[in-house]
């Protein structure tokens, strides 16, 4: 899956590039500005005509080397929906503590329409330019341009120059439109060596050769030119169950591998895992932190005081860090003002909590480490570099099992991580710097599991009966992040209304909070209005009552990312339904038994009649987080048959 | 000795706790009462305000919040904006624990400053200073303090003591001091049922304090949150907006002050486009023809953007510069399109108003600077014409659902005016299709539908023609999701914009419509317009309930039932009619196969009582059901 992903760019392919001399500023067509709709995606609001961009490095004696980022468009609108694209912002770091801040310029925006068959062209003037403060740390540069409308053709041009050399902005070349041709020009000179990786399922060209440095900052050097380009790039759209878009968006990234300047020793940033891990390691805000134990030895001495299996010491840590430490939401997997005073305080950033809990873990006699993750809003982490990561978490080791532990949250236990770290996997590392990949994608199967006794009272048309809920896991977990803190009468106010208006009342719930490794249990009373037809003296109802599904979750017809779910689900109804006094039963639906192709989705229907009472069991299963783009044919046709069975009725007729 | 020294530490201990506590605040000692459905209490809630010149105000605030949960966060609100003309003179905040207990003391560095730019903010000299606080234990309770300083006095903050849902309040203070030659003046409205003592009301001073304000619970249909809770506006007679002074008794005064101080000299046009929107205009003479035509040519030559510059963004960007650079926010380009107007002849005038779902109306006693948005008003013969000049494709005229049935103020030539802009009858607002469909004897569903939508219905369709084929089928789906294994086969639209109305033409298919079992089909008679909806249960529902706007439905589907089979049984007839509308089904049977449905669906608008709720509740309850009827027929 990976692998289709992302590919390493790393071969030197030899395509001469023949569109390059095509595209420049400034030589916009009649044709361009005629054509009314794009000719391969006609429904397309706009569409980059052509991207170029380029990397080169100045240099001066004062600042060193600075990375120059230049970016060219030509954009054009098709419809109203498209005239947001005049209105364009970079935004740029101004936070550095040793480098001077980043700067971006536009250039060259120009409107171009046609007026009685001519090209009309309308300049943009410091009207329509701004820079904004944003905050400490970021500034924005935007332009609008003027006079566009539809069948508006426009180009701009802006330089972002960094002397931040570790990552280059990415070079995005897919978009919410397509784009017609892009071109990625980088001139490296040889002290500098990158990863380049190429992001998303297109296929691009790459082309790179060796040329001598012709820049006046030192002659008589190499300068690595790489150029990337393709053409014809559909636009890729927003889809539901997809659990980070930018990871299918195409781009090119860059990172700074190594620096090797003569006479000077070769400088190694990043080049493999391991070289990743360890260099984190190394930071003086990473394993150092971990390492420092004075400021907890009193309050952990205390707390283990007669407690023995690391099992156990593992719940009382876990459960003391929980509660003692809150997180000000800040990610990363640096501390910041260090753990020491984020315990005085009680709060700090992911990494500071998270070093806590591992330093204690160690101290009690439990193996443990840090993993680096990176979070669903971060993209996947596939490739070796220091920015792919945004977040630590700790992993323990008893009796030769990983428990994975995450406290930034107030319901998280033992294997259980708040939803937005299920990503991929993770890299754990130890103390001497060696690393390895660890899953974090859950292999246990959440479970909900409801069970119902329910009696038909004809007279009333009503259904009441018994509603006993439990739920493990992440499905605990879940529920408890959600409900937590609301009070009961507005959770109730929501069951009901979600439960197709059921009335509820006696409701008990159980381990709401108490032991956040146990299930959560939920128990009530529901009387349940017009809930099934009464035609002709018969009465239809569903199976799995107000449980039924009726509209499937998947309603495009072509998919074209993979489909997320998050963590392996497992839904058991069990319903025990009376029927009534002067009723028998007329038909009943068929067990069933559906299973996907791969056997990662399956849905389990059990019916059988025994005297007055009917018996149902439905076990719903869906074993995988996420399915490639390829199954999703699949998974609808699966949903629709779930749906299609969960509506065939059970008949009872009047004797 | 030794007991003397002890004694000595603890009254040391004793001396800083007292220091760093605040036991007036501790959470303990909220009542019961405020802590139901509560996110968190507002203990103290004091505004001084304090008017020294026409130009001169200062805002001061004290907010004594304990948070009772992660929810309740909100409620802290230590957040100040700033420009030109408005200082932030200080803020600070300390915050206890449950117990009383000093936590942090936060300084205004520890406060984060930020840019006002966002989303479809383009540019704005805005900037806001504030509290971004991690919380380490719950309950908790904070102590704001802010004075913030002005020149801008035309907008004096509104007082509402109640100022959130799930959030209670033991006390809130306002007190306002003005000199008397200003003309300070005030409304307070929804006061019933809420403990507010006036202590003072004099032409100098005001004060007010509310206690012991229960929490409130958010309810859907309710009306908008100041019309239910309480709330005093505030303003002057002689006031200062960035710079420019002010004065105006009443809406004639304000209007002359508005279009002589913010208008003036920015409607000019270049001879050459005046020519050009005249050669446009040509031989018409009617003058809502013109303005069509003009209004046509705005909508093609401009865009909407929002840059917020010059006198706090009231005054429009001069016409001659949209009609170079092709953009403007509201202002602006209603601003221009009044100055295309005039060019042509036709009269137009600059409208305030609030642009919002909900029908939010200037305050037509209260003459003061209010509003959000800018329309323009054009008069035809003894009424008026509004329009919305932000968009580039409504029609001509258009104003349903976001600029309706509200009282405006219109800068006339001698002054300001209230009016209240066009209402949308309830009967007008029409959806009706028409269609057929055909059941095979397998189940499958085949058949066409048009749906013609109008009034304030075309305003919730038109934009269907311009969505990506993607999310158009995934809107079907929706429409339709009644019917399961839907597919789209032909779509096509129409969209009159000339009479309003918008027109789809869909055909679909979907197999297993009709579920066999035993011998037995069940067919849902109503495919095509069914309500699957439903209003919320609320339990004891405590505030009033509103439906906004009044729509009216009519269907008529021919309906082919498969052969082989005969009917078992029909739905009978049904018909319902509440206070809240009226509802009927009517099936007519053609002859063994084939059946005409006939529905209608009327729902008024009005204001409700609370207890009107569950009424209006089992009325949508009862269409929802007999939209689900079923066929029954049994296989020959």
């Amino acid at each position: 899956m990976k692998a289709k992903l992302y590919i390493v760019l790393l071969l030197i392919i030899a395509i001469v590039n023949t569109y390059a001399q095509k595209f420049e500023l400034g030589k916009v067509s009649v044709a361009e500005l005629n054509e009314k709709k794009h000719p391969i995606d006609s429904s397309a609001v706009a569409a980059v005509l052509f991207k170029r961009g380029k990397t080169f490095f100045t240099y001066t004696n004062a600042t060193g080397f600075t990375a120059n980022h230049e970016c060219e468009f030509r954009i054009k609108i098709y419809s109203l929906e498209g005239l947001s694209w005049a209105n364009q912002k970079v935004s740029y770091y101004v936070g550095y503590e040793n480098l001077n801040d980043d700067k971006v310029r536009f250039s060259s925006a120009v409107t171009y329409n046609l007026e009685d068959g001519k090209i009309v062209k309308t300049k943009l003037n410091n009207e329509g330019n701004f820079k904004t403060k944003i905050n400490k740390y970021w500034n924005q540069a935007t332009i609008t341009l003027p006079n566009v409308k539809i069948g508006s053709v426009i180009e701009f041009k802006y330089v972002l120059e960094s002397e931040n050399l570790v990552r280059f902005p990415d070079f995005d070349f897919q978009y919410d439109i397509p784009v017609n041709f892009f071109e990625y020009k980088t001139e490296i000179p040889e002290y500098f060596i990158y990863n380049s990786l190429l992001k998303g399922s297109q296929e691009i060209e790459t082309k790179m050769e060796v040329v001598d440095s012709k820049k006046e900052y030192a002659l008589g050097y190499k300068q690595n030119n790489s150029l990337y380009s393709s053409k014809n790039i559909p636009a890729l759209n927003k889809e539901e169950f997809v659990d980070n878009i930018d990871n299918y968006l195409g781009a090119i990234q860059n990172e700074l591998e190594t620096k090797r300047f003569p006479d000077m020793p070769v400088v190694d940033y990043a080049r493999t895992w391991e070289g990743v891990a360890a260099t984190i390691y190394k930071n003086k805000n990473f394993g150092d932190e971990i390492k420092i134990r004075n400021y907890y030895s009193k309050d952990l001495n205390g707390l283990l005081l007669h407690i023995n299996t690391p099992v156990e010491r593992l719940n009382v840590i876990f459960k003391y860090v929980q509660n003692k430490m809150n997180w000000n939401k800040v990610m990363g997997y640096y501390a910041d003002k260090g753990v020491e005073k984020a315990y005085e305080s009680k709060t700090g950033n992911v990494a500071e909590i998270n070093f806590m809990l591992i330093s204690m873990l160690k101290t009690a006699g439990i193996i443990a480490n840090p993993v680096l993750v990176s979070t669903i809003e971060n993209g996947i982490p596939v490739f070796p570099n220091r920015t792919v990561f945004n977040y630590v978490i700790a992993v323990a080791e008893i009796d030769g099992q990983k428990i994975l532990l995450d406290i930034t949250n107030k319901f998280t236990t033992s294997n259980v991580l708040p939803l937005n770290l299920l990503n991929w996997q993770g890299r754990l590392i130890k103390e001497d710097g060696s690393s390895k990949e660890i899953d974090l994608i859950p292999a246990i199967v959440s479970e909900d599991h409801y069970n119902i006794k329910a009696t038909i009272q004809p007279d009333l048309r009503i259904i009441e009966g018994l509603l006993t809920v439990k739920r493990t896991d992440y499905s605990a977990f879940n529920f408890r992040e959600t409900n937590g803190d609301k009070s009961k009468d507005i959770y109730l106010e929501y069951l009901e209304n979600n439960l197709n208006k059921i009335e509820i009342t006696d409701y008990f719930i159980d381990n709401k909070s108490q032991d956040l490794a146990k299930p959560v249990f939920e128990s009530f009373n529901f009387k349940w209005d017009h809930s099934y037809d009464n035609i002709a003296g018969k009465l239809f109802l569903n199976p799995i009552l107000f449980f039924t599904v009726t509209t499937n979750p998947f309603r495009q017809e072509v998919r074209q990312m993979p489909i997320y779910f998050g963590y392996p689900h497992r839904y058991i109804y069990t319903v025990s339904l009376k029927v009534p006094h002067g009723y028998s039963i007329e038909s009943l639906p068929a067990s069933i038994r559906i299973v996907t192709e791969n056997k990662e989705a399956s849905y389990v229907m059990n019916v059988n009649s025994e005297k007055d009472t009917v018996n149902i069991e439905v076990v719903k299963e869906i074993n995988k987080a996420i399915f490639a783009a390829e199954d999703y044919d699949m998974l609808k046709n699966y949903f629709q048959q779930v749906i299609a069975k969960q509506n065939e009725k059970i008949v009872l007729k009047k004797i | 000795m030794k007991i003397k020294s002890l004694f000595l530490v603890l009254t040391i201990c004793i001396s800083i706790a007292v220091q760093a506590q605040k036991s007036e605040y501790n959470a303990q000692s909220i009542s019961d009462s405020l802590k139901e459905n509560a996110n968190a209490v507002v203990r103290l809630n004091q505004i001084d305000i304090l008017i020294a010149s026409q130009r001169s105000m200062t805002i001061k605030t004290k907010r004594v919040i304990t948070v009772l949960n992660e929810k309740g966060l909100r409620a802290i609100d230590a957040i100040e904006w700033y420009n030109k003309s408005t200082t932030v003179r200080s803020i600070e905040a300390i915050v206890y624990d449950g117990l009383g207990n000093e936590i942090k003391k936060i300084k205004r560095k520890d406060f984060k400053d930020q840019s006002a730019v966002s989303g479809s903010t383009l540019f704005s000299e805005n900037r806001y200073v504030f509290l971004d606080y991690t919380p380490i234990v719950y309950p908790f309770t904070l102590i704001y303090e802010s004075e913030v300083q002005t020149s801008t006095t035309a907008f004096i903050p509104e007082w509402k003591p109640l100022t959130d849902y799930f959030l209670s309040v033991e006390k809130s203070i306002l007190n306002v001091n003005c000199p008397s030659n200003l003309g300070f003046k005030k409304k307070e409205a929804n006061f019933s049922d809420f403990k507010i003592v006036k202590s003072t009301d004099t032409p100098t001073q005001l004060s007010y304090t509310a206690t012991h304000i229960l929490a409130q619970k958010r309810e859907e249909y309710s009306p908008d949150f100041d019309v239910i809770f309480p709330v005093v506006t505030m303003g002057l007679e002689y006031f200062n907006l960035e710079g420019v002074d002010g004065n105006a008794k009443t809406w004639k005064e304000y209007g002359q002050w508005f279009s002589e101080k913010i208008l003036s000299g920015t409607d000019d046009l270049s001879a050459e486009t005046k020519t050009k929107i005249r050669t446009l205009v040509g031989n018409e003479t009617d003058p809502i023809k013109k303005a069509r035509i003009v209004y046509h040519y705005v909508q093609e030559k401009t865009r909407y953007i929002f840059i917020h510059v010059g006198i706090g963004g009231w005054k429009p960007m001069p016409a001659s510069d949209v009609d170079r650079l092709g953009y403007g926010d509201c202002k602006a380009l209603s601003n221009y399109t009044k100055a295309l107007l005039e060019a042509v002849d036709v009269p137009a005038y600059y409208t305030e108003l609030y642009g919002d779902e909900d029908k939010m109306d200037i305050k037509s006693d209260f003459v003061s600077i209010q509003g959000n948005h800018v329309i323009l008003c054009v008069p035809n013969k003894d009424k008026y014409l509004f329009l919305e000049c932000t968009s580039q494709d409504i029609p001509f005229g258009y104003q349903a659902n976001f600029t309706d049935d509200r009282n405006v103020i219109v800068m006339k030539p001698d002054g300001g005016e209230i009016i209240r802009t066009k209402i949308y009858d309830d009967t007008d607002n029409t959806k009706s299709s028409k269609g057929s469909y055909t059941v095979a004897p397998d189940g499958t569903l085949s058949g066409t539908v048009t749906m013609v939508s109008e009034g304030t219905r075309y305003g919730r369709k038109y934009y269907l023609e311009k969505m990506q084929p993607t999310d158009q089928e995934k809107h079907y789906k929706e429409y339709w999701d009644n019917i399961n294994n839907l597919k789209i086969d032909k779509l096509a639209f129409v969209n009159d914009k000339e009479a309003i109305r918008f027109t789809e033409n869909v055909a679909i298919s979907a197999v297993n419509y009709g579920t066999i079992a035993n011998n037995k089909m069940m067919v849902p008679v109503n495919a095509f317009t069914q309500y699957t909806g439903s209003v919320k249960r609320i339990r004891n529902r405590k505030t009033p309930f509103e439906i906004a706007r009044g729509s009216a439905d009519s269907d008529e589907i021919k309906v082919v039932l498969p052969a082989g089979f005969s009917v078992e049984f029909l739905p009978a007839n049904f018909e319902s009619k509440t206070k809240f509308g009226s509802y009927t089904t009517e099936i007519i049977k053609k002859d063994d196969n084939n059946l005409i449905y006939k529905r209608t669906l009327f729902v008024k608008s009005g204001l409700y009582a609370n207890k009107d709720y569950d009424e209006y509740r089992l009325f949508m309850e009862q269409v929802n059901r007999n939209d689900n009827a079923k066929i029954i027929l049994t296989k020959n």
